[in-house]
């Protein structure tokens, strides 16, 4: 019934092709003009796992403590001293500058210029202060003077000010909405802006420019992200030689590569349509797309090919190849769309945009190359094709080879082979680490000026940027009670002797030494007081601008301070945080998890880890599904999925033995290998399933599918592990590994299909000799 | 009469209240945490073979090779720690806490704890394993003649300004709350106590108080003093008394303890403690990491730890010299 269905469609296709092919072309100027709106897009909130419960404390409480979202600015004089006028002068615009950048919440810039950096000082009689840069400031030895005593005075050597005096900080918090537009704001330009206005203006021989924090970072990512296009170029060049090589025919080179550049264009234009931008991590779906459809393209004119050589016309060779192909393709890239849309129950922002605009582009490449590709080579005149005999028994003999795997006596040891592959695979996956393994921004490279930029401001500032803040929420007027602040104190010293924990900041510390301050400085009143009237007192010399109490005084941060973002380090502390909590918790006093940049990660961590189960239960369940349905036998679809299966293993192996963790980019990873990596099973399982069932041996049956499909199988994995391994060059390092790992699955499932597969069926079929 | 039937009074609502917190409160002992060598410590002293540090949440540290932390049964901030021998000492501190240990500082059990004093002892000096006092805040002043087993008050009313005397005297007559609660807040800190040669016992404190007594500390006499800024040790080196405190304030006398003259320094933070160095050298330290020594009557800067104010110093047997301050323990390169 099938069959008669689709013959109808072939009859009706070929009858109105100009139609078909005018309608495309119209389509694709339509979506071409959508492509070229596309505009790159790195919202911050993409990230991350919104419904997470870290996440949602973290957005409660985002508004008075800031998010994760910070940029710092770290302006270094290269002289190593900054008490000099050109420093002043050059930092105060900076502050200036970084004030007025839209998108900066004005009231959160900090630096030795914002009125809110005081110091204070013991005397006689109390109190003196005022603020670090008094309001006659000027440049000359003398100001200059005043500013480094009050410097030391106010304790910011290490957070404002760099240990060794070479550099000043201007650290400020982003807002999700441009003020001015009402828009979400826009990360890229706004990176942009700091790279033109901040470092471009103010970096020269003597001064240095440093700049961390998300928005920067979303800005190089971004940067790095354009060199893809070069490598786009590169492989659309590779891949054309080799289409060259394999059909020998520039004709049938040309069309496959058209019919996918056009689904890249569908692809693109269809995200501007459903309203996405193109974020970087996304970038690589393109890559995908293109190799796809030059696969499936393949598989095209190869049956086309090798009809007209057997003598057909080319018209009715390219209707008799859409015939046969429209199917096992059909299916192929159906499993591929919904491998991909299985993604989407991954509740992170930028997971889901990834599944979305992969299975348009896979859905695409069922119109552009299974029925596009064949309506146009119908217009073309093959007849010229020649044989080349000498090629095809050199490639007859392969095939013989090649069949010996169905052969029993060879196919007990592939899968003995292929036992002790997985055995070893599966016993070094359970090392495979979850999260980010580096440090600094694992988006790029070590070596990269944002991660230096890093690893200088962590080296010479008493900060990390690897900050969690667990969230105290209590009653109101909470922090005038000594047993509420005693329970934070509690709370904060338990955790701050954990491992991994450097150091930690809550308003019970500081209001302890700001007891001592009141007792004349002296150290042995550095207690939190018991009489309200002195732990009011204490208290409330600590501004709300600390970060470290809202307005009433009912939530109260405890901020945490890492050695670093690798997985185990947040594991051990988030532990510990929930374990401290559980004990001292009561209805009025709740430790929350989590808020700052680390809580973010802990949250994607704890949501990529629990999402790798659901979506490879999800990925193997769709393909599952779809092979019985093409198959309607179940040894052909296990036959299938278990070299699959064997494959991804051996990738979560190689992720642990190349240090790449399971994050947001490599997470998708393997749903993108599966789902493509099924193709290769499907087309040549497609040829033998009909033999099988007419009762041919599976030997001769894995023959003749070699012989139908097994270039182009061969050729496919080729094709695509080319493709995505250009990327080992890409700028940023999560590129670099997603192609790693989607190169291995590409080529070796394609092993898989032609190895495995024909020692499975020969198992599962024994009787026919 | 009516002074001691008050006194037992008191002493009675402490120890009941002691008792009742203790008892309810068993998560107060102080945890042993990896962290508690490098959080605030505010005495370090040496016996003959080990030495003892106090600091924050009842720390206590022994070292016989490395240091190493010791349970206590408080979670108070301790102050002040007094070994009368290699094996009898005192601790105390906030909530009004003294602690005691027979064996060198390995174990320690609670003498006294009273969350409703709400003041800190500052100082513990004994005179004989029976005999001892310790001193505090607000003229907080306690007396044991049995090791410690029971701790009495005293009010030391010879260091009252003579306009509180009269201000108190008046007051006693009208309300005997308000008499109470005024005296228990009208005494300057007591921040140190130590033995000067000549049986004398030494008391410095707030407000320029700097007193002695040739009683065994039942009666004070004030010495003629100028400075109205707090003292916060003292010291005898040489047959010269010194004495030490706010803003880089450092006063020195001769043993008649009446020619007091300023020491000039070349910082202006807070002296928090001297030491005599094994080398017979007088050492300072205290606020914003000073650490000074004095050499032919001049003192120099040793060095300035950067944001860490130091409290402690003190020579183990070996003669080398440990700090112990608002980052915890440490020994100069």
């Amino acid at each position: 019934m099938l069959d008669k269905l689709v013959n109808g469609f072939e009859t009706h296709l070929f009858r109105n092709r100009i139609w078909v092919i005018l309608s495309f072309i119209l389509m694709t100027v339509f979506l071409g003009y959508q492509a070229s709106q596309l505009k790159m897009d790195a919202a911050f909130s993409k990230n991350i796992p919104l419904n997470h419960q870290y996440m949602q404390t973290y957005t409660k409480h985002q508004k008075n403590f800031g998010g994760a979202n910070s940029i710092i600015v770290v302006v270094e004089d290269t002289s190593g001293n900054i008490f000099n006028a050109n420093f002043f002068d050059v930092l105060k615009n900076v502050h200036d500058q970084l004030f007025f950048i839209p998108g900066v919440e004005r009231s959160q810039v900090k630096s030795l210029f914002s009125p809110s950096t005081r110091f204070t000082e013991v005397v006689e009689d109390g109190f003196a202060g005022g603020p670090v840069i008094p309001a006659d400031f000027t440049t000359d030895d003398y100001g200059l003077g005043v500013v480094r005593d009050n410097i030391e005075k106010a304790g910011i050597v290490g957070r404002l000010i760099a240990t060794n005096y070479s550099s000043a900080m201007v650290s400020a918090q982003l807002m999700e909405f441009d003020p001015q537009t009402g828009e979400p704001l826009d990360t890229i330009a706004f990176a942009d802006q700091l790279e033109e206005q901040i470092r471009g203006q103010f970096e020269n021989g003597n001064i240095k420019i440093h700049i961390i924090g998300f928005a920067k970072m979303a800005g190089d990512v971004a940067e790095g992200a354009k060199g893809v296009v070069f490598f786009f170029l590169i492989a659309i060049a590779i891949t054309a030689v080799m289409v060259y090589l394999f059909s020998k025919s520039l004709t049938l080179t040309v069309l496959p590569l058209v019919c996918s550049l056009m689904a890249v264009i569908w692809q693109l234009g269809l995200l501007t349509v459903v309203g996405y931008g193109l974020d970087p991590m996304s970038i690589l779906i393109p890559f995908l797309v293109f190799a796809i459809g030059v696969s499936h393209g393949v598989q095209m004119i190869n049956g086309v090919r090798s009809r007209v050589l057997a003598g057909q016309l080319t018209k009715s060779a390219a209707a008799s190849a859409f015939r046969s192909l429209l199917i096992p393709g059909g299916v192929a890239l159906l499993s591929d769309t919904v491998g991909f849309l299985t993604l989407l129950a991954i509740d992170i922002g930028i997971i889901r945009e990834l599944a979305i605009s992969a299975s348009l582009g896979v859905a695409v490449i069922i119109l552009t190359n299974l029925i596009l590709l064949p309506l146009v080579i119908s217009y073309t005149d093959l007849s010229k094709l020649e044989p080349n005999e000498q090629t095809k028994q050199k490639i007859e003999k392969l095939w013989l080879k090649l069949s010996m795997f169905a052969t029993p006596k060879y196919a007990v040891w592939v899968l003995i082979c292929t036992t002790l592959l997985y055995l070893f695979g599966y016993q070094q996956s359970a090392n495979m680490k979850i999260g980010d393994l580096q440090g600094g921004a694992p988006a790029l490279h070590q070596d990269s000026r944002y991660n230096l930029d890093t690893f200088y401001i962590t080296n010479n500032y008493s900060i990390t940027t690897d900050v969690m803040s667990v969230i105290v929420e209590a009653t109101p007027e909470a922090c005038t009670y000594h047993s509420v602040l005693e329970t934070i104190d509690e709370f904060e010293w338990q955790v701050a002797n954990t491992p991994g924990v450097e150091s930690t900041a809550s308003l019970a510390s500081v209001a302890k030494r700001v007891n001592a301050g009141f007792n004349e400085g002296n150290p042995k009143w550095q207690v939190l007081p018991r009489t309200t009237a002195s732990l009011v007192q204490a208290v409330g010399r600590v501004p709300t601008t600390s970060g470290l109490l809202n307005g009433n005084c009912s939530v109260m941060p405890v901020y945490l301070f890492l050695k670093d973002h690798k997985a185990e380090t947040i594991e051990v502390v988030i532990d510990k945080v929930k374990q401290v909590a559980q004990q001292l918790n009561t209805p009025d006093i709740q430790f929350k998890l989590a808020s700052g940049p680390v809580g973010v990660m802990a949250a994607t961590n704890e949501a990529v880890s629990e999402a790798q189960l659901p979506m490879m239960i999800y990925v193997y369940g769709a393909v599952f599904v779809l092979c019985l349905i093409s198959f309607r036998s179940l040894k052909a679809t296990v036959a299938v999925i278990i070299p699959l299966y064997v494959v991804s293993t051996l990738a979560q192996a190689l992720m642990t033995w190349l240090n790449i963790g399971l994050a947001v980019s490599t997470l998708p990873v393997i749903a993108l290998g599966v789902g493509i990596g099924v193709d290769y099973g499907i087309y040549i399982l497609s040829t033998m399933s009909g033999k099988l069932t007419n009762g041919m041996a599976v030997q001769q049956a894995y023959y003749e599918a070699l012989v139908e499909r097994g270039s182009a199988v061969i050729f496919t994995g080729l094709t695509l592990a080319i493709g995505v391994s250009t990327w080992f060059f890409s700028a940023l390092k999560f590129q670099m590994d997603m192609g790693i790992l989607l190169t291995f699955m590409f080529l070796v499932n394609m092993l898989g299909a032609i190895i495995i597969l024909p020692a499975l069926s020969a198992i599962f079929w024994p009787k026919r000799k | 009469m009516s002074f001691s039937i008050l006194r037992s009074a008191v002493l009675v609502v402490v120890a009941s209240f002691a008792a009742t917190a203790h008892a309810e409160k068993n998560v107060l002992a102080a945890q042993i945490q990896p962290l508690a060598q490098t959080s605030l410590i505010l005495d370090i002293t040496a016996t003959n073979n080990s030495m003892v540090a106090v600091g924050e949440r009842g720390h206590v540290l022994v070292n016989q090779g490395q240091w190493q932390q010791v349970a206590t049964p408080v979670s108070a901030q301790l102050t002040k720690v007094f070994f009368l021998n290699d094996k009898l000492g005192w601790a105390v501190g906030h909530d009004a806490t003294i602690i005691h240990t027979q064996d060198g500082g390995m174990t320690w059990s609670i003498q006294m704890q009273s969350f409703d004093i709400e003041k800190p002892f500052l100082d513990v000096h004994f005179f004989n394993p029976q005999h001892g006092i310790a001193v505090g805040a607000y003229g907080l002043f306690y007396r044991t003649y049995d090791g410690g087993q029971l701790w009495q008050p005293e009010f030391h009313q010879e260091l009252l300004f003579e306009e509180d005397v009269s201000y108190l005297a008046e007051l006693k007559l009208e309300d005997i709350a308000l008499y109470e609660s005024e005296k228990a807040a009208l005494l300057p800190h007591f921040n140190r106590v130590i033995a000067l040669s000549g049986q004398r016992l030494l008391l410095v404190g707030e407000l320029g108080l700097v007193s002695y007594s040739t009683d065994l500390g039942n009666t004070f006499i004030k010495t003629d003093f100028g400075y109205e800024g707090s003292m916060f040790s003292a010291i005898e080196h040489q047959n010269q008394v010194y004495v030490m405190g706010l803003r880089g304030h450092v006063f020195k006398s001769d043993l008649s303890l009446s020619r007091w003259t300023k020491i000039d320094l070349p910082v202006e933070s807070s002296i928090n403690n001297a030491f005599i160095t094994p080398d017979n050298e007088l050492m300072f330290v205290g606020n914003a990491g000073v650490v000074l020594q004095l050499k032919n009557d001049n003192i120099e800067i040793v060095t300035r730890r950067q944001g860490e104010n130091i409290v402690a110093v003190t020579a183990n047997p070996k003669g080398q010299i440990w700090f112990g301050g608002t980052k915890g323990l440490f020994q100069l390169p």
